[in-house]
């Protein structure tokens, strides 16, 4: 673990500010236990609490999930710490109007990657300085050249294969679902009320931990995720069976950028193209 | 499923290759040998096995609780077929095979764990597709010899060379010999099937101290506190970091609860029963709509009070046997040690005020 001091600092005198100054009800950021392999999410309600919040390299979490949580809104205006990837879910979220610009504080966080090593989202990150927050603390970060041939690499792998042998590898991940929906509790933007599997009349997807009902599950969170999933990975951080949703995530985010130009998440004003009527549309996209 | 007539302290030696003679033995009678097996890199889960070359001896744990191999993630419990005239016609399941079945490398915790789901299974209705897997299986558990930090096995009446349910402990030795604590008469009559390569050892013998796990919390405390505290603030600050994903509860060795569904087209289906989990907002929600448990804190008060309370009461042991995955799977860091041990220091009377290392 490397504790970054000065954002950390500067990350703890911004939030005892917000909090003591009434600005926000709660900040959103990270801690860390002694002993602990991750910084978990923290929430802070009173100035002197301020001091626990931390910034590492171990930060995976994607504090936005927390966003649309009745509990934590009614806790009054959020402040959150957001790294740039972060930010392109909160962008999402505004732009689906799931939450209000008015009610969030944006404590953006300069961030050179995550983990060690790297994860793979990190080494292909442009938001190494968050765009459009509130406030950032710590010094902007130098925003290395990315490899745009290395966005997509693990969707261009399995792209490689032929369909028989792209089929043996996703059954084969697939039949390791054990249906206990972490991806889709972990994902900013999986915030329905009531998930499609939980809609029983009819029962539109399986719930029983069959291949049939395991692609089932997989092809629909897909499916409600392409040109909204930002990549943030947490899903596949989640899964406890090790499937790798990346890899799903990375064809969507491909499809959407070769069809449409299009990156999720990178301005709350963002036209996403399944969202928007155009009479000109060249209809490329309809399956 | 367990004898009270054989010794437990019966030990045996078994020669270096005796994995490799076990497991040919056993395929000679017909036996289905299940071994932990590096199914992707890095990871090790219970699979049949034909040889013993298959088999891996580097492991922690294995990625999913053994109780897959008795209450299956999915299992189908009876079928059904529209019939002329409207009638339906009806057939339950065969009950599961009687090939013998024997588990070579299985955790202490995970095969301790079968003792709480054998009282469940054969509570109030005998659970017959549980019984005869169990019946059908001998467990042979290798001790427990890279605990790491997550364990917490002593915290709650366990050990990493606890016996409980084993048929037979293996200690393994550096050099491909093993020593074998007998622990019931299947695992005699495993013993009595390798008796080319076990010898009884020799007289003195003792079974290497087991490797430490820190005690964490205990329990009985923690209940005294439970046993006051259904209403509290503190089930709002635990669940507020909780995301109410399922990862903990599907991978731990004693969560049992099902849910039963029924998958048809028109002419035919399946009733099922699946693993559930109770942090889903739908585990309790009533056709009605009405749901007991509305939110995720008296979802995560219904974790741990089952586990900590209301299993004690019922049952007289605690559903938890320390194996460590709710803490490692959990993506938020989430703990439920810390939970614990917060409860243990309200109990003590030292009421965190802020109960710090839980909340945050």
């Amino acid at each position: 673990m490397n504790v970054n001091s000065t954002v950390t600092e500067s990350l703890q005198s911004a939030a005892a500010t917000l909090l003591s100054e009434g600005k926000v009800g709660v900040v959103i950021g990270y801690g860390r236990d002694a002993g602990a392999s991750i910084s978990h999410p923290m929430f802070i309600r009173k100035p002197e609490d301020a001091e626990r919040l931390v910034f590492d390299d171990c930060c995976f979490g994607n504090l936005a999930v927390y966003l649309p949580r009745d509990k934590v809104r009614s806790m009054g205006k959020i402040g959150i710490v957001v790294k740039g990837c972060d930010l392109r879910a909160i962008n999402v979220l505004l732009r689906e109007h799931v939450v209000k610009r008015d009610d969030l504080v944006l404590i953006g966080v300069p961030c050179t990657g995550q983990g060690d090593p790297l994860l793979h989202k990190c080494s292909v990150c442009e938001q190494h300085n968050p765009e459009g927050c509130d406030m950032v603390v710590g010094d902007p970060v130098e925003q290395p050249a990315i490899d745009a041939t290395q966005r997509y690499k693990d969707a261009a792998s399995l792209d490689d294969k032929s369909l028989e042998e792209r089929w043996a590898f996703w059954s084969g991940q697939l039949s390791k679902c054990i249906r206990c929906y972490a991806c889709r509790n972990v994902c900013p933007l999986c915030y329905c009320k009531r998930c499609i599997t939980e809609k029983t009349i009819p029962q539109w997807i399986d719930t029983s931990a069959h291949l049939r009902g395991n692609v089932a599950w997989n092809v629909a969170r897909a499916f409600h995720l392409t040109g909204r999933c930002v990549g943030c990975g947490e899903c596949e951080r989640a899964c406890p069976m090790d499937i790798p949703l990346g890899a799903i995530n990375q064809k969507m985010a491909q499809l959407m950028d070769e069809w449409y130009g299009f990156h999720s998440g990178l301005s709350p004003d963002e036209k996403a193209p399944f969202t928007t009527f155009k009479v000109d549309d060249p209809e490329t996209g309809i399956l | 499923m367990r004898s009270t007539n054989v010794d437990e302290q019966t030990l045996y030696t078994a020669q270096a290759g005796w994995l490799k003679s076990a497991v040919d033995i056993l395929q000679g009678a017909g036996v289905d040998v299940m071994a932990p097996v590096e199914t992707e890199p890095g990871v090790v889960e219970l699979a049949t096995v034909k040889s013993s070359e298959a088999v891996t001896l580097d492991y922690q744990n294995v990625r999913l609780p053994l109780k897959r191999l008795f209450f299956p993630i999915t299992e189908v419990v009876l079928e059904f077929k529209s019939q002329p005239e409207g009638d339906v016609d009806v057939q339950s399941e065969p009950l599961v095979s009687e090939t013998e079945v024997v588990v070579l490398g299985a955790r202490p915790c995970g095969v301790a764990a079968l003792e709480a789901l054998d009282k469940v299974f054969h509570w109030d209705y005998d659970d017959v597709r549980y019984s005869a897997r169990r019946a059908r299986t001998t467990l042979i558990s290798f001790a427990c010899t890279r605990p790491d930090a997550q364990c917490f096995c002593t915290s709650v009446g366990g050990s990493p060379h606890n016996t409980t349910q084993s048929d037979v402990l293996v200690y393994l030795e550096e050099n491909g010999q093993a020593l074998m604590q007998v622990c019931s008469d299947k695992g005699a009559k495993f013993i009595e099937q390798l008796r080319d390569v076990v010898k009884p050892a020799p007289a003195g013998t003792q079974p290497p101290a087991p490797p430490e796990v820190k005690e964490k919390f205990d329990p009985a405390k923690a209940k005294a506190w439970l046993d006051e505290h259904f209403e509290s603030d503190f089930w709002t600050e635990v669940a507020l970091k909780c995301l109410g994903c399922g990862a903990c509860s599907y991978l731990c060795p004693t969560c049992h609860c099902f849910d039963i569904v029924d998958e048809a087209n028109w002419q035919a289906g399946q009733r099922r029963r699946n693993w559930d989990c109770c942090s889903h907002p739908m585990f309790t929600r009533h056709a009605s709509g009405h749901n007991p448990r509305p939110d995720q804190a008296s979802r995560c008060r219904q974790r741990i009070m089952h586990k900590f309370k209301y299993f004690p009461e019922r049952f007289g042991q605690v559903a938890c046997v320390g194996c460590g995955r709710c803490v490692r799977a959990c993506c938020v860091g989430q703990n439920l040690v810390s939970i614990l041990t917060d409860i243990e220091s309200k109990a003590k009377g030292g009421d965190k005020a802020d109960v710090a290392s839980t909340l945050n």
